[in-house]
């Protein structure tokens, strides 16, 4: 049977409780979004296939409890990410003070390379506005990852979002595998173009079909 | 000149055997009908000297032998008449009309062709003959040689047994690796594996093996192989076939196995009517027989009229005894108990609250979860929504109430159908309060409720559907989080309202044992096993098929289900402490739970860093199990029959 994608991405929406992690993928998976949403309980995921510059790429997009309580559990999905996508709410300071304490759950239970990427939603609500944009920008820099403000119910970037953090993802593999199919110096293969203190990276695992 | 036999005892004789393979000797022999016998010579005059021969012998008239004997072509195993030389023995001296085989020369046989073709080799690739079964099968005589010969099934083919040669290397090293084992000391891992095999047989069974194999191809260096004196040890593989005829390979290991007693069916029954609760109370308004009444409740719900009165007792809110008096006075004191809470965190100022991090902190996750939570229901929607305004302060006020535990998410899902029916504040709180005490630990800060639930479950499946059980296992399922859901706001999330009330009230009475919604967990894995297995599923297609479920449950189905469950288990033979311990059934000492816990625990399905918080202990500590003699030697004659 033909495969119908080229490369599968798992990714991960973490960040506090109510931030809109649900919203922004369904908005991104059904491109639609429900006023009358629930909390997550447990983790679930969606599916969406992207064409990026001719490659299809599936998506496996996972959703976690946002709550501290349930951390020691979802915390056991974190291996496998490739990418995480980081969340405040624009609208809730605390949210955005978090985000340090999601970096450092990420540092401790993510493989070393995992593409991450922050994202302020919530954007349509200016007027309760708590984080400004330069704050979300400032810490992005801080830990060299992409910054977006999105919003899940007015539609705004999430499409973007998740395409950026795709193709950075599709980039640093294809790097990598250009590196193992024409090593330096020859002769050495991915394994061994990988540096050793590294050994949880997804890239070992990464699935190319 | 070769002394003549003096007795000959048939074991064992079966006719209708067409000789298939021979030695060059017996050329003519071959594609003839003949009987075969086992046979135990005693040479004259010396009743210890015996001896036990395989004979094949033509029969006499090949041509018409099948119709002539067709209704004796079964088996007879039992008879053991004595044949004295003067009325057989010229037929032994035909010599290529019969073919003896000493059973020292077999070093192997091999069964195929359905148990109808069964050819013996003599361990250097040379068959020494062939036999093809036209009546019946092998089957029987397969069970004579597994009584004679110490055998084994091949690891490459299992239609082959390896006969082991007491003289072999093989059986040299089975028999280190027995003394190895260590089988006299009940407290060492050996019998941890027994106790695993009775408790989940088909994983047990997979891995005990493995075990075994490893211990017999692998040299055990070290060990003293006179540890176990060789007769024990024959006696243990002896013991092994135990009368069961062997017929395809190891799946009669398998077989063996306890299995459980036929499922029963347990329709529901009507709800519990408003006349028959009633018809309970007695002049003091007193409930006479509440046992009844909670079967009443658990076989068929209460009916919406009186829910909510009912409800209060089923949540320890009215107890079970109380008078009219009783309960207007507890009214009375609840209600001002509430208020003198509620008033507590309402009188909290604003810079008060933002001096106190762990009370904002759990006010804030209140307000989010309140507001997203069953919206759909009419009675929580819309903007400004008074209920929801309800509901959050009494979650507020449970925050007041158990500050420690606070408010975790799911527990709106608890409350919310509990509010809906009461439409009281005081008593959908104090009625939460008795939901809260019964599933308190669903919401441990570290999850170790949780976890521990999620182990039991997979205990629970393991047996009743080891297949499954064991394909979660190799899965990367084993861990059971799939269930997480179900488990956390006991279904609240996969059934409607009107399901989520009867369910609920049902579960509620405690009936017919603890944790009976693990039973419904193991009712619905059982009843989706097919689909859940489907395709090589993984992790990721089983959470999402279970996640999917939400909505297409059939609630009355389940619970009849589950109550089938139960009662295969609480009458199953081989039902162990570690299964009566999370049911809540009296403890009688059939295992050493100890070990159960020590093996969930290494293969600790979650492997989160934070997983090496220690767990809560399980229901039934070891203490609370003794092992007495006679379960030793149970446990031994068990690990005897599966080697």
């Amino acid at each position: 049977m033909a495969k119908t994608y080229d490369y599968l991405f798992k990714l991960l929406l973490i960040g506090d409780s109510g931030v809109g992690k649900t919203c922004v993928l369904f908005r991104f998976s059904e491109d639609a979004f429900n006023t009358t949403f629930i909390s997550t309980i447990g983790i679930d995921f969606k599916i969406r296939t992207i064409d990026l510059d001719g490659k299809k790429i599936k998506l496996q997009i996972w959703d976690t409890a946002g709550q501290e309580r349930f951390r020691t559990i979802t915390t056991a999905y974190y291996r496998g990410a490739m990418g995480i996508m980081l969340v405040y709410d624009i609208t809730n300071e605390k949210s955005f003070e978090n985000i340090k304490n999601w970096i450092r759950n990420i540092e401790e239970n993510a493989s070393a390379d995992v593409e991450k990427m922050l994202l302020g939603n919530k954007c349509e609500l200016e007027e309760k506005r708590q984080v400004s944009r330069e704050r979300g920008e400032q810490l992005a820099i801080e830990y060299g990852i992409k910054f977006i403000e999105t919003s899940a119910k007015a539609s705004i970037r999430v499409e973007e979002a998740f395409f950026t953090l795709a193709r950075d993802i599709k980039t640093k593999m294809e790097k990598k595998l250009k590196e193992a199919s024409n090593p330096p110096k020859g002769g050495h293969q991915l394994r061994a173009s990988e540096p050793q203190k590294k050994p949880t990276s997804w890239l070992s695992r990464c699935t190319l079909l | 000149m070769e002394t003549e036999p003096d007795e000959y005892h048939d074991c064992f004789m079966q006719d209708g055997v067409l000789l298939k393979q021979a030695p060059s000797s017996h050329m003519t022999a071959l594609n003839t009908i003949g009987t075969l016998y086992i046979y135990e010579v005693t040479r004259s005059g010396e009743s210890c000297n015996k001896k036990l021969l395989l004979e094949w012998k033509q029969n006499d008239i090949t041509v018409d032998s099948d119709v002539q004997y067709q209704e004796w072509a079964v088996v007879n195993t039992v008879q053991k008449r004595i044949r004295t030389l003067s009325e057989n023995m010229p037929e032994h001296h035909n010599r290529s009309k019969s073919l003896k085989i000493n059973f020292d020369e077999i070093k192997s046989f091999k069964v195929c062709n359905k148990n109808r073709q069964l050819t013996f080799y003599d361990g250097t690739s040379e068959r020494i003959c062939g036999f093809l079964f036209q009546h019946g099968n092998c089957e029987h005589l397969v069970g004579m040689l597994k009584t004679i010969l110490k055998v084994g099934v091949s690891r490459r083919d299992k239609q082959i047994y390896v006969v082991y040669d007491s003289n072999s290397p093989e059986f040299q090293e089975l028999n280190r690796s027995f003394a190895a084992l260590n089988l006299k000391n009940e407290d060492n891992s050996f019998w941890h594996m027994f106790k695993h095999f009775k408790e989940n047989p088909y994983e047990g069974s997979l891995g005990a093996f493995a075990k075994v194999t490893n211990f017999v191809y692998r040299s055990v260096e070290g060990s003293d192989p006179d540890i176990l004196s060789r007769d024990e040890l024959y006696s243990s593989i002896t013991e092994l076939d135990d009368g069961v005829p062997h017929s395809g390979g190891e799946y009669e290991v398998i077989n063996a196995l306890p299995q459980l007693p036929r499922r029963k069916e347990f329709p529901r029954c009507n709800p519990l009517t408003e006349e028959q609760w009633r018809s309970q109370f007695n002049s003091l308004g007193q409930l006479e027989d509440v046992d009844s009444i909670k079967n009443l409740i658990f076989r068929g719900g209460v009916s919406p009229t009186i829910r909510k009165e009912v409800w209060k007792f089923l949540l320890d809110y009215f107890p079970w005894d109380s008078t009219d008096l009783d309960r207007q006075q507890l009214i009375n004191k609840k209600n001002e108990e509430y208020y003198v809470m509620k008033l507590q965190w309402k009188s909290i100022s604003q810079k008060q609250e933002d001096n106190f991090s762990d009370y904002a902190q759990r006010k804030c996750q209140v307000i989010k979860d309140v507001n997203r939570t069953d919206r759909t229901l009419e009675f929580y929607a819309g903007d400004n929504n008074i209920n929801i305004q309800t509901l959050g302060d009494i979650l507020m006020t449970y925050v007041m109430y158990n500050f420690d535990l606070g408010y975790v998410q799911g527990m709106s899902d608890l409350l919310s159908p509990i509010l809906w029916l009461m439409q009281d504040e005081n008593d959908s709180f104090w009625c939460f309060v008795g939901f809260m005490e019964k599933v308190m630990s669903n919401f441990d800060i570290d999850q170790a409720g949780m976890k521990e639930q999620l182990t039991q479950l997979r205990v629970l499946l393991s047996f009743i559907d080891p297949v499954l059980a064991n394909y979660l296992e190799k899965h990367d399922c084993g861990n059971m989080f799939f269930c997480f859901r179900w488990l956390l706001v006991w279904f609240k999330r996969e059934l409607n309202q009107d399901d989520i009330l009867r369910f609920w009230e049902v579960l509620w009475t405690g009936y017919p044992c603890h944790n009976f919604h693990l039973l419904v967990s193991v009712a619905i894995l059982e009843h989706e096993s097919e689909a859940l297995m489907e395709n090589d599923n993984g992790f990721t297609e089983i959470l999402k098929y279970i996640n999917e479920l939400s909505g297409k449950l059939n609630m009355e189905l389940m619970l009849n289900k589950a109550e089938g469950i139960y009662n295969q288990i609480k009458e199953a033979d081989h039902l162990t402490d570690s299964v009566r311990s999370i049911l809540g059934l009296p403890l009688i000492g059939t295992k050493n739970r100890g070990s159960e816990e020590q093996s969930s625990q290494q293969e600790s399905p979650f492997e989160s860093p934070d997983l090496s918080t220690p767990r809560t202990e399980p229901c039934c500590s070891v203490d609370n199990v003794r092992i007495s003699p006679d379960e030793i030697a149970f446990e031994k004659s068990i690990s005897s029959s599966f080697l």
